[in-house]
């Protein structure tokens, strides 16, 4: 997969060199920070054996939580610290009906994904939460700073998450789980605390992606996010993380999300018709994910 | 063994019982419209419900409001199916296909109910009178219109569009196609991006649009929230020589209008639309709307004219720095 | 321990849902204007036929352990194809159909091959195709080409009605129930199915050709995705890119809540068309008591949940 990376870039380099301008290359860092973010989250809880399908409804209630807040007159710092609360205590619902009654993940995540989408359609019929204070653009920081803050805040939870899940328990708490869940357990290891914590994760990140793609506007839209949970399942996988658990890295995951983030971007660069985009997307996570099952069965 | 019977019955029971206290009951002669807009969760339909609301209240008509919460293809048939079964008095639907919707709408008339196309029309045989707000040719001229005017005659601009499929934009797309060739030799379009109906996407396309065509001086966005979407990403991107035009709705619009990245968005009044959609359907009902009218007394809205089966609200109306504070939606 | 099993046998998954369909129909039966009555039912079974068939390819594949996200963006490039046969090529509606079909096949034909032959997830293959699929749709048509226009002789099929007013896809709905009751009940071949659902291998040990079969689940999906393309085209009259776009997850839907273990090797067909039925019901009764569509959503979703937590529950007792 770093090899299709590496392609894509030489290929890039030749027909549309301005894809590499400064200017662009920022862009797309904070275009897809937020995808980033979550991206994290969902490794883990695929890493951990599951998944979860409702992300993008999460996102959606997340800049909506966001937009209120910041309506109600708090500060920046307790918006963006509602909106992660919110996350997470949606994420602690997937994984209270997962970690706590044992249901299959998929399933549960379908049911709330439709459960939520539909639940904030009817509260908010569609309207744009609008007027926001002026502090909420950028965190208030104007738009050079802020896009640093935005791309800051993505690569330093990749950081701290990249570290934990090497170096602390916790961490590879969630590698056992995933793997071997009967034997996690005589290393105690609670399988079900960590499939809950991972949806919490996963649920906190997704909100943080929300505040993220939130605070670049000056209002926010009430069925955003629509879709996000395939591009992040797909950039996960095409990352290397194994579906059946135990297996990935979030490096990995980040080759995915840039690999999956750049097409749209080099298509459009490379004056392609918009109207091809998506059979090439489908076409790269086919021959990417076929790629790594050659690989691996050489091994 | 019986147990599990005796507790079945008691849950239908049980269920009947429920139904029946949720019941509302008929009231006699009040008249029933059901409206339909392409998708629930959008504030441009929205906004007309508030109009068809209005018109509901001041003649006394209970208005049913339902459609998919999504562009769904194939919603809209089977709510409109529904309603006939339900049986009501007019349907009136903005229609997202035109063909599909067509055979249930005609299945409706044969059964004596009233229908009524607004915002997007059917075939015409399967519809009593289309409420026009504005053609798919005038909407295309006025957007053209204002990129000509914004570029001084000649140049390039892109579109940023709704989805792929978006049949209300894919008309509008043609149209404009056809005036470019026939009235703007001098004008190119340089590509045509979609926006999915998100306005992060729509920001996201626009941002590389200008990097890959730095010759886009206009960029129209003719989805309410690719507007802007544009707009915020023409005004960070610094390109003061770039502005934006489109069809959206005015509040969204009004921070970008006021500070002069968007220079105008095309629209109409859609609860006006709203409120004429319901006011005809109650006409048709009454009688007193009937092919072959030449005008139409729409209350608040006085007189209006009926070109054959269409009535018309109006002309595209275009919103600027100077008139947006008008509205409110 | 004896009497506990006995007990609880009737509270199986299917028959506690039929009781739940029972008591929707009752209630809508009072709540909503003319829900009872036979027109509403076959109108509400012709706009469930695609989904249906959806569901029934399904329910074969998730008994395998597997699952396919890609049957609703299938169906959008079979009808787009179809439409294009038929209006651009000038073949006669009954190839086109035939053509339609066999894009569906050939779909099913590139997730088996990636599923069975290089042991590829199916969650992750049929994400690649529900994207690649939609995406082939889309660049066909370049977004805008939607195919209309078709013969009445073939409208006919998804609007007409037969002597007695059923709509004519129920039949080939029905034919198909049949096909995938006797398949997956009655016949060696389903067995291996749930075995291979519950353990591949032990499935192999035991001497069944799991690729094979899992070949034969990923094809059948395919095939009712390209029948369901020509069921959608002959009921809307139009084949555009967009068709059947989120019709995968109605489908899952249906399948899960009929019993069908996301985790294979345990479901029946009977369940999924009661899980079909308690969906379509739900969605047909909210409007006809005039309460708002999003409302189904969540009434699904809450449903979706109380049955898997119930079938724990079930489980989990009757293993005492």
């Amino acid at each position: 997969m770093g090899l299709a990376l590496v392609a894509l870039v030489v290929f890039l380099a030749f027909r549309a060199p301005g894809f590499f301008a400064p200017g662009n290359l920022r862009d797309l860092l904070v275009s897809n920070a937020p995808v980033l973010v979550a991206s994290i989250g969902m490794t883990l809880v695929i890493l951990a054996r599951q998944i979860d399908i409702s992300i993008g409804s999460q996102f959606a209630i997340g800049g909506v939580v966001a937009g209120l807040l910041a309506k109600a007159g708090l500060p920046m710092p307790a918006v963006a610290t509602g909106t992660v609360a919110a996350g997470a205590f949606l994420g602690a619902l997937n994984g209270a009906l997962v970690a706590g009654l044992g249901l299959p993940s998929i399933v549960v995540t379908l049911a709330t994904m439709v459960l939520l989408r539909e639940t904030l359609r009817w509260a908010t019929e569609g309207v744009w939460v609008e007027n926001l204070p002026a502090g909420f653009q950028w965190f208030g920081l104007g738009q050079g700073p802020g896009r640093v803050a935005v791309i800051l805040a993505s690569l330093l939870a990749f950081a701290a998450f990249a570290w934990a899940l090497r170096h602390v328990a916790a961490g590879r708490a969630v590698y056992a789980t995933g793997s071997e869940p009967e034997v996690a357990h005589l290393v105690g290891v609670r399988p079900r605390r960590v499939v809950f914590g991972v949806f919490v994760s996963l649920g906190a990140l997704t909100g943080l992606a929300a505040l993220l793609t939130a605070i670049q506007f000056i209002d926010v839209q009430t069925n955003a996010g629509v879709g996000l949970e395939m591009k992040v399942i797909a950039a996960v996988v095409v990352g290397g993380t194994a579906i059946s658990g135990g297996r990935g890295t979030l490096v990995g995951t980040l080759l995915g999300v840039a690999l999956l983030g750049a097409i749209g971007p080099a298509l459009t660069f490379l004056g392609t018709e918009a109207y091809w985009e998506r059979a090439l997307e489908g076409l790269v996570i086919l021959l990417a994910v076929a790629a790594e099952a050659f690989g691996r069965r050489r091994k | 063994m019986k147990r599990p019977i005796l507790l079945v019955v008691l849950v239908v029971v049980a269920a009947v019982v429920a139904g029946a206290c949720g019941r509302s009951e008929p009231t006699g002669s009040q008249l029933t419209v059901a409206m339909m807009p392409k998708n629930k969760g959008n504030p441009y339909f929205v906004s007309c419900r508030k109009g068809a609301e209005e018109a509901a209240a001041e003649l006394g008509v209970k208005l049913l409001w339902d459609g998919p919460t999504e562009t769904d293809p194939a919603k809209q048939n089977e709510v409109v199916e529904a309603w006939i079964t339900r049986g009501v008095d007019a349907v009136a639907v903005s229609v997202e296909n035109k063909e599909a919707i067509s055979t249930v709408l005609r299945k409706a008339r044969t059964r004596g109910i009233k229908v009524l196309t607004w915002d997007a029309d059917a075939e015409k045989d399967a519809r009593d009178f289309f409420v026009n707000q504005a053609t798919p040719e005038g909407i295309a001229a006025v957007l053209l219109a204002h990129t000509a005017r914004i570029m001084g005659g000649k140049g390039s601009f892109a579109i940023v569009t709704a989805s792929l499929t978006a049949a209300n934009q894919n008309e509008w797309i043609k149209h404009i196609r056809e005036e470019l060739a026939t009235r703007y030799p001098d004008l190119r379009l340089v590509d045509i991006r979609p926006s999915d109906d998100d306005r992060k996407r729509a920001f996201d396309e626009t941002q590389t649009l200008l990097k890959v065509h730095p010759d886009v001086k206009v960029v129209m966005a003719i989805a309410s929230p690719a507007v802007p979407g544009a707009a915020e990403a023409v005004k960070q991107s610094g390109r003061t020589d770039v502005k934006v035009t489109g069809l959206g709705l005015p509040n969204a619009s009004r921070p970008y209008l006021k500070d002069g990245v968007l220079d105008s968005v095309v629209l109409w009044n859609t609860m006006d639309l709203g409120y004429l959609t319901l006011r005809a359907a109650f006409a048709l009902v009454k009688g007193s709307l009937k092919a072959g009218d030449k005008t139409f007394a729409a209350g608040r809205l006085q007189t209006l004219a009926v070109d054959g089966d269409a009535i018309l609200l109006g002309t595209p109306f275009t919103f600027t720095k100077a008139n947006v504070d008008q509205c409110d939606f | 321990m004896r009497v506990a099993d006995h007990r609880f046998r009737f509270l199986s998954h299917e028959a506690l849902l039929g009781a739940f369909v029972l008591a929707e129909v009752a209630y809508f039966g009072v709540r909503g204007v003319n829900f009872f009555t036979v027109g509403n039912v076959f109108e509400v079974a012709r706009a469930s036929v695609e989904i249906g068939l959806l569901a029934l390819g399904l329910t074969a594949v998730i008994l395998t352990g597997g699952i396919d996200l890609s049957v609703g963006s299938l169906l959008g490039l079979s009808a787009v194809l179809m439409g294009a046969a038929e209006r651009s090529l000038g073949l006669p509606v009954s190839l086109a159909c035939l053509a339609g079909v066999t894009v569906g096949v050939l779909g099913g034909a590139l997730n088996a091959l990636l599923v069975a032959r290089f042991d590829i997830p199916p969650l992750i293959v049929t994400l690649g195709t529900f994207s690649l699929f939609r995406g082939l749709a889309e660049g066909w048509t370049g977004g805008v080409r939607n195919y209309t226009n078709f013969p009445e002789s073939f409208l006919f099929l998804g609007q007409g009605r037969l002597p007695g007013g059923p709509p004519p896809q129920l039949v080939l709905f029905l034919v198909a129930a049949l096909f995938f009751w006797l398949l997956l009940h009655h016949t060696a071949v389903g067995r291996g199915l749930r075995a291979i659902g519950f353990s591949p291998q032990g499935a192999r040990h035991a001497g069944i050709p799991v690729r094979r079969r899992l070949a034969l689940v990923y094809l059948l999906s395919g095939l009712m995705s390209g029948l369901a393309a020509v069921v959608y085209a002959a009921r809307l009259g139009q084949a555009k890119a967009d068709a059947g776009s989120g019709f995968e997850l109605f489908a899952i839907t249906a399948v899960v809540l009929g019993g069908t273990s996301i985790f294979g090797g345990r479901g029946t067909v009977h369940g999924t068309l009661l899980g079909l039925a308690a969906v379509a019901v739900l969605q047909n009764g909210l409007r006809l008591a005039d309460l708002p569509a999003e409302l189904a959503g969540l009434f699904t979703g809450v449903l979706l949940i109380a049955a898997l937590a119930l079938g724990r529950l079930v489980s989990r007792r009757s293993h005492e």
